[in-house]
């Protein structure tokens, strides 16, 4: 067991991914839902699948994957969940409402 | 003796529900039965959540599960954790200790980010706390798009 490389990328990835856009995205998600488990599930699930397929594809996956493309796809699925949440809702007492 | 037990057992299976199922009703006790059963077919149909909460709550939970994921592992396609792990294998002689380096420090950060997000929702506002949540999606998906014009 190397643990000097584990303990390596782990400070790496840590400090990298701290405060980092999917960070925000799961602070925010978190708090607005009701579900802050699967928010946490869905959010650990995919960053690990991520960098799994960094590590399994190496250094093919820049050139494998139309990154723009994916990256706006992602870009418009958090537009609309944003959307969402800024849209006056029905379920929530309005006080909102004059502003 | 058997022949005489068996349908004693039958009629008190192990679990309380069924027994009230398969026991026979009284009169005034069915009727109530059947009101309250419609009751609760109304509530399920209208979509109540009072006594089919534990049932949504569950869907929901699928939904905002598949949701989150499928975002962030797009986003994150490519993204810099993703190429500092890749490099990092890449360098090293054995991948797969990276690679548990850095899934234990996505689980770390993302069980930091919800914990942080539930701190917020205790001393918000529900309206506050959607707005502000709405507003810094906004601003991830604003960021991504800068990432994708200016690659």
């Amino acid at each position: 067991m190397d643990w000097h490389l584990l303990g390596l990328s782990f400070i790496t990835i840590f400090l990298s991914e701290l405060g980092d856009k999917s960070q925000v995205a799961a602070i925010a998600l978190s708090g607005s839902s009701k579900s802050p488990r699967a928010v946490f599930f869905g959010t650990a699930a995919a960053l690990i699948l991520a960098s799994l397929l960094g590590v399994l594809l190496g250094h093919g996956a820049a050139h494998l994957l139309p990154t723009r493309l994916v990256k706006a796809i992602a870009a418009l699925g958090f537009a609309l969940m944003a959307v969402r949440l800024l849209w006056p809702s029905a379920d929530l007492p309005s006080d909102a409402e004059v502003s | 003796m058997q022949l005489s037990s068996r349908p004693f057992s039958l009629s008190s299976p192990t679990s309380p529900a069924t027994h009230q199922l398969v026991e026979p009703l009284s009169e005034p006790e069915a009727r109530i039965h059947a009101t309250l059963i419609e009751e609760v077919e109304r509530q399920q149909s209208t979509s109540a959540p009072h006594m089919s909460q534990d049932h949504q709550v569950r869907w929901q939970g699928l939904g905002v599960f598949c949701s989150t994921f499928v975002t962030i592992f797009l986003a994150e396609l490519g993204d810099k954790t993703q190429v500092t792990t890749l490099l990092m294998s890449a360098e090293s002689q054995s991948p797969w200790m990276v690679f548990t380096g850095a899934a234990l420090a996505l689980i770390t950060t993302s069980l930091l980010g919800v914990l942080v997000g539930r701190w917020l929702a205790n001393r918000l506002s529900p309206k506050a706390l959607e707005t502000a949540a709405g507003a810094a999606l906004l601003l991830v998906s604003v960021s991504l798009l800068w990432d994708v014009v200016h690659f």
